[in-house]
């Protein structure tokens, strides 16, 4: 079994050092990684990446991050993601990796991912040259983590999980209003999930959405918002093949490869 | 009446402040319940929180409008979920 951390939407600033730290502190009783769905900054200036970097240096399990949309706010997403890989942080833009944890192989694919809405409600790519560039970036991200899922999948990872900061379906944005949904993530991310395969999909941005979805295709989908989990963090047991199954509880349920 | 005191405008220039100024906050809600304003949501800390409330202040100015804005408190979880 793999214990896995998750978290978006920090949102630190100058005043925010230590502010998580504490909690941060427990991950190597809790969890095997800790993974952090975007949205880690205010105005995405490298004094705030600074801030965010400092909370998770030195950690003892490996911290995988995609950025968010006020990461890229004063147009310096590259010096954010220079100051976090300082800190030993492995920032996926559109890539995936490979970690041993706990003597399993498991393959991360991150994109920050973009919105367009979801299936019969979404933007196309047609009209306006901003129109077009609109929609094409989110398709890109998609077809960026599925790339990425598909490279994993060849990596002989026992499990594979999505990080996006944009939500691919729409049932965990339940609670924010219906009219900003297209803003709030995309379909094509969840297509993406189900062609390839994912064991986990998280991801953040929605402040008032819920914690659980599931894709289309069956893979299970965490909004893991800070606002929505209301803690540091969430943990996600996600068994490996070969473990002894859970306790029965009375629901059935399969795990998409 | 001018775009000044209609209220829905004055909404979004407060939202747009919110997400431009130093808040940077797009997950806060400012909405009309009733006769009043409301602004409500979560916000990171206790400054986040001080800033909000003071652009609300200056954009709502002569409305009657009243928070509801929740601030983080995050500490470790007390549990796991059994994903099977």
């Amino acid at each position: 079994m793999i214990r896995v951390a998750a978290v978006g939407d920090i949102h630190l600033g100058p005043d925010s050092a230590g502010l998580l730290r504490p909690a941060f502190d427990t991950l190597g009783t809790c969890a095997d990684v800790l993974l952090l769905a975007g949205d880690l900054t205010r105005h995405g200036t490298p004094e705030e990446a600074r801030v965010v970097a400092a909370e998770v240096a030195g950690l003892p399990v490996p911290v995988v991050a995609v950025l968010g949309n006020h990461d890229y706010q004063s147009d310096r997403e590259q010096d954010v993601t220079r100051e976090l890989r300082a800190a030993g942080v492995h920032v996926l833009d559109g890539e995936g990796i490979a970690l041993d944890l706990a003597g399993t192989r498991v393959g991360i694919a991150g994109t920050k991912g973009f919105c367009g809405g979801f299936a019969g409600r979404s933007g196309s790519e047609f009209g306006e040259p901003e129109m077009k560039a609109f929609i094409r970036h989110s398709r890109r991200c998609a077809e960026a983590l599925g790339r990425a899922l598909g490279e994993l999948g060849g990596a002989a990872c026992a499990l594979r999980i999505a990080l996006t900061h944009f939500a691919p379906v729409p049932d965990t944005l339940a609670g924010e209003p219906r009219e900003i949904y297209p803003f709030l993530g995309s379909y094509l991310l969840a297509e993406a999930m189900d062609e390839q395969g994912a064991d986990l999909a998280v991801h953040g941005h929605a402040h008032l959405g819920t914690e659980h979805g599931m894709t289309a295709g069956g893979i299970r989908v965490r909004n893991v918002a800070m606002p929505v989990i209301d803690r540091a963090f969430a943990v996600y047991h996600l068994p490996v093949d070969g473990d002894a199954p859970p306790v029965p509880d009375g629901h059935t349920g399969s795990r998409p490869g | 009446m001018t775009s000044v005191e209609i209220t829905e405008y004055r909404i979004e220039h407060l939202r747009d402040r919110l997400a431009r100024e130093e808040t940077a906050v797009l997950g806060v809600r400012v909405e009309t319940h009733g006769a009043r304003v409301v602004v409500r949501g979560w916000v990171p800390d206790e400054q986040c929180r001080s800033a909000v409330l003071r652009l609300a202040g200056e954009e709502l100015a002569g409305l009657d409008w009243y928070d509801d804005l929740t601030v983080s408190h995050p500490a470790p979880p007390d549990r796991a979920e059994e994903l099977s």
